[in-house]
């Protein structure tokens, strides 16, 4: 059989020193994505449904104290240990690097969840037919599906908008150019800490931050590859 | 009928949708990228530009819109304040339009005030309604007997609620925010003597000295001012920009910075003086600057005599050398600047405190230079004392000389009630809300006419200290709207139609849409007719009037200079409400990034966004810093009640190493009577716990400066946050 080939390797770099912590990616993302809205006790339950939180560290003790801000969401490894556990394969590795669900193929036995070392999937532990009450429904995106209760769900990067850029460049004869998709959370961030672009071209801009000297990436040791790069908050002299 | 039009109206819901009585046709809709001849296809969405009316920062927005309805909401990129970008805030604004609870049309109360009965009426008798108690007040001779109640309004609404309230005879128009930047207007005009508010070009600087200014939550333009920040940081190649942060309570933006000086609450003045001081004393300053501010450094030093380090280093509780450092680095580092905020603002010295910090820029020869400060172009003028408004119309209030109040807004949940406020509206005979849900100020009104939602509606937006170019954003209705609610303004234009005489001859046009395009028409000076209506068009498509401060604009636009001879800045010792043996913590309270001041409250996006400092979600909480918390015997998570002298409260402890032991905060945003099934008796409000009559001196805006006891009630705070208290990694497992 042929291989599959793609020209895009689709990745992130989420700059640390510019990264405020203010939120407006978390809620773009469940906007964009009909994310469900979690009452508090689902939350007390630790079944939040965000795709991207903001992790929030303490760092020393009052007054030489700081707080740290690290967003995370799925980290599209190219070693997904979330990929090979799951046995109906809804979860699976797409040509452009990307680390896809299918939602209808998926039974919900969470090995994937239980798995991923970065806990960015989550589960439909509740039917959230509820959490759009009549005409709140009207916002719910029709490019993507609600999911229902016993699925896993979790961060595409925004697969319908590249999936829509993809289909545009193909009508032109062309291929996606740098800045032209976005994921909802790169798009609204407001001190441009997200940015998302195609690894597989060097020139892009995300793969030129890629190349930093501040680049670490989460849980490196662990071999899973990562397409998100994070760079390092810098000048942290006085703590 | 287009087929657009049709595929709008044809996507509206079942619910009372299709009511007669809709108010715009929205046949002038124009989006952003597809030419408006086009048909639509199911499935290919439609982008229209508009602006956030959110927060007055007035950010450009485009908003996806697929068979009519509205999806999703993005920064416009051609906007120069947001520049494409968006907080979590203006995100959304969608779940303002299809809030499962708004009210759908007219309400009479029929039940006693504040109970929640209200009978569903026709617009036509809710104007008649109004026209009548309006009528009897002219009849009466009682004109003077109308109170209007606004946020602060700019543009083409402020020129109408002006006109409404002049031709009507009634100088009582409150534009009241909790959060208005006067202080900054009054500072500015003393020093200055120009109002405008400042546009700090925080992407150029290089030294960023903030003294409690929250920029990335809400300070003037958060989004404007986060954007830049980003560019400060890691924009130049070889230059990152250094972010000092002073202020007690480690905030969002502080927790940004790379040193922070938690000063003791009150004593930022005295530190930002005691740091000019020492700049004069080594000579660090800008030699051009002092004389064209019309300043000798010798007298200017001997003016600033009584900020002698040591004297500073014990009021402020920081280190002498602490304080010498940053002062050294703010001087030696071109371009730097120091930013005020509410947290100095809105204590008992606030006014000359943040005078004090315009000093620093000043020494430092900031003034109308790149990195620096420049005056903003949008509101170059502004209410400068709209708290002293407030308290003369709140007695006014209590004297029953107010017959017949219009509020928009809800400015119970908003206004601290140790104002008066609350028992003062209780006294008016008739409260009229505009509020498109039923918060607390509307479950006191006599009579609900509910607002469209903001993207349902016309409406110039002038952005609040975002740029340095006139920026006019226009709002236009995405969808048609869904419910039978009428615009707040074109209500007053049909009161005052219905009225006639005086009042229909100030405001002759009968849609706030014509006279939005009017004032356009104006500003672009362009002739009536085929002209001007290719150009709105364009206007509209792109969403604004951006970056075209014409020649007036330039002349009324002059940068900033010290007026000669103006009193050197003399912050006080602050002055705090409870004394120190009965309420030992000070208290701060301080708007929620999600929330703001309370108006994020309905939306369940927001009320779920995880409070980025403590990933707190649904609720409000009191910070408690651990050393204090231990000594009470207080544990993350347990009930604690809030005393202050105005009253007490009850919500769950937030361990925060981040803030000083003598010191707890409280979000603002919580603690709503009404205003949906998200919102209503969620958390608690602080603004209950906050006095206005200081140590026996006039009511004044010191919303920091309220002392409090904490007694633990309970382990059972039902305190829920989104994170592990310490996160799910370990930070040095992360390397960051």
């Amino acid at each position: 059989m042929e291989k599959i080939t793609s020209p895009y390797k689709w990745g992130m770099v989420i700059d640390l020193d510019r990264c405020t912590g203010c939120g407006a990616c978390v809620v773009a993302c469940q906007a964009e994505n009909n994310v469900a809205i979690c009452a508090k006790k689902e939350i007390n339950e630790g079944r939040n449904m965000h795709w991207l939180r903001i992790e929030r560290f303490w760092v020393g003790e009052y007054p030489d104290v700081r707080g740290r801000f690290l967003p995370v969401l799925c980290q599209h490894c190219h070693d997904a240990p979330c990929e090979p556990v799951c046995p109906v394969y809804a979860s699976y590795h797409n040509p452009d690097g990307l680390n896809g669900q299918v939602y209808n193929r998926c039974v919900g036995t969470r090995y994937c969840g239980n798995n991923c070392p970065y806990a960015v999937r989550v589960f439909n532990f509740y039917d959230h037919e509820h959490a759009w009450p009549k005409p709140l429904d009207n916002q719910l995106s029709p490019d993507i599906t609600v999911r229902s209760r016993g699925v896993m769900e979790k961060c595409t990067f925004c697969i319908q908008r590249i999936r829509r850029a993809k289909e545009e460049a193909k009508g032109e004869g062309r291929l996606i150019r740098d800045g032209e998709v976005q994921p909802a959370c790169a798009q609204t961030c407001p001190s441009e800490a997200l940015v998302f672009g195609n690894m597989a071209d060097p020139a892009s801009r995300a793969a030129r931050l890629a190349r930093s000297p501040r680049r670490f990436r989460l849980l490196e040791h662990l071999g899973t590859h990562p397409s998100v790069y994070y760079l390092k908050g810098g000048g942290r002299e006085h703590v | 009928m287009k087929r657009r039009t049709f595929l709008q109206l044809s996507g509206m819901t079942a619910a009372g949708a299709l009511l007669a009585g809709c108010q715009s046709k929205n046949e002038k809709l124009i989006p952003f990228l597809v030419p408006p001849n086009e048909g639509v296809t199911p499935g290919l969405a439609t982008w229209y530009a508009s602006a956030c009316r959110f927060c007055p920062a007035g950010c450009g927005i485009l908003v996806r819109v697929s068979e009519g309805r509205a999806k999703k909401v993005e920064g416009n990129p051609l906007h120069p304040v947001n520049k494409g970008k968006l907080c979590a805030r203006g995100q959304a604004i969608l779940q303002e339009l299809y809030h499962p609870d708004r009210v759908a049309q007219p309400l009479k109360r029929t039940g006693a005030r504040g109970s929640g009965d209200f009978q569903r009426i026709s617009w036509s008798e809710g104007l008649a309604l109004l026209t009548g108690q309006l009528t009897a007040l002219q009849r009466d001779k009682a004109a003077d007997r109308l109170a209007l109640l606004t946020p602060q309004l700019r543009g083409t609404l402020s020129e109408l609620t002006t006109a409404f309230m002049g031709a009507f005879g009634s100088p009582y128009h409150l534009s009241f925010d909790l959060l208005a930047p006067d202080w900054l207007r009054r500072a500015n005009r003393l020093n200055f003597s120009q109002a405008s508010l400042p546009f700090y070009d925080l992407a150029e600087t290089r030294y960023l000295l903030s003294f409690g200014a929250d920029f990335v939550e809400y300070h003037l333009s958060p989004v404007q001012y986060s954007n830049a920040f980003g560019r400060m940081r890691q924009e130049r190649d070889t230059v990152r920009g250094h972010f000092t942060y002073c202020g007690g309570r480690m905030s969002l933006t502080a927790a940004s910075a790379d040193r922070w000086l938690p000063a003791r609450p009150g004593s930022e003045g005295a530190l930002a003086l005691a740091m000019a001081r020492l700049i004069l004393a080594e000579g660090l300053y800008d030699r051009d600057a002092l004389p064209a501010g019309g300043l000798g450094a010798e007298a200017l030093l001997k003016g600033l005599a009584a900020y002698d380090l040591h004297r500073v280093a014990e009021l402020s509780g920081l280190g002498e050398g602490q304080i010498a450092e940053v002062a050294r680095e703010f001087a030696a580092t071109r371009p730097a600047l120091a930013m005020a905020g509410e947290a100095v603002a809105f204590q008992t010295n606030g006014p000359e405190a943040v005078r004090a910090v315009q000093m620093l820029n000043l020494l430092a020869g900031n003034l109308n230079r790149p990195g620096g400060v420049y005056p903003d172009a949008g509101s170059p003028d502004g209410p400068e004392n709209s708290f002293h408004e407030l308290i003369s119309l709140v007695e006014r209030m209590q004297a029953g000389r107010i017959g017949v109040a219009l509020v928009q807004g809800d400015p119970l949940h908003s206004i601290p009630p140790a104002t008066g406020f609350p028992q003062a509206l209780a006294k008016v005979p008739f409260v009229v809300s505009f509020s498109s849900l039923l918060d607390d100020t509307a479950l006191q009104a006599d009579l609900i006419l509910p607002d469209h939602a903001a993207l349902e509606s016309w409406g110039d937006m002038i952005p609040l200290a975002g740029t340095r170019e006139g920026v006019i954003g226009l709002m236009q209705p995405v969808v048609t709207p869904l419910f039978d609610t009428r615009q707040f303004p074109d209500v007053l234009l049909a009161v005052a139609h219905g009225l006639g005489g005086a009042l229909a001859a100030a405001l002759p046009r009968h849609s706030y849409q014509d006279m939005v395009k009017g004032a356009l028409q104006k500003r672009v000076g362009r002739e009536r007719g085929e002209g001007f209506e290719a150009t709105w068009v364009e206007l509209l498509r792109q969403g604004g009037l951006f970056g075209t401060s014409d020649n007036r604009d330039r002349g009324r636009m002059k940068g900033y200079r010290r007026v000669p001879g103006v009193s050197l800045p003399e912050p006080a010792q602050p002055h705090f409400a409870g004394d120190k043996q009965d309420f030992p913590l000070h208290l701060q309270v301080y708007p929620s990034i999600a929330l703001y001041d309370g108006r994020g409250a309905p939306f369940p996006w927001l009320q779920q966004l995880p409070d980025p400092m403590t990933t707190v979600v649904w609720d409000s909480w009191v910070e408690i810093n651990p050393q204090t918390a231990a000594s009470l015997g207080i544990s993350q998570g347990d009930l604690v009640e809030v005393t202050s002298p105005q009253g007490a409260l009850r919500l769950p402890a937030v361990i925060y190493p981040a803030i000083r032991p003598d010191m707890v905060a409280i979000p603002l945003g919580q603690g709503h009577h009404g205003m949906g099934r998200y919102a209503t008796g969620r958390g608690a409000n602080p603004l209950a716990l906050l006095a206005t009559n200081i140590e026996g001196k006039d009511p004044q805006p010191a919303w920091n400066a309220t002392r409090v006891r904490l007694t633990r009630i309970s382990a059972k705070g039902e305190l829920v946050t989104a994170g592990n208290t310490q996160g799910s990694f370990r930070s040095e497992l992360i390397e960051m």
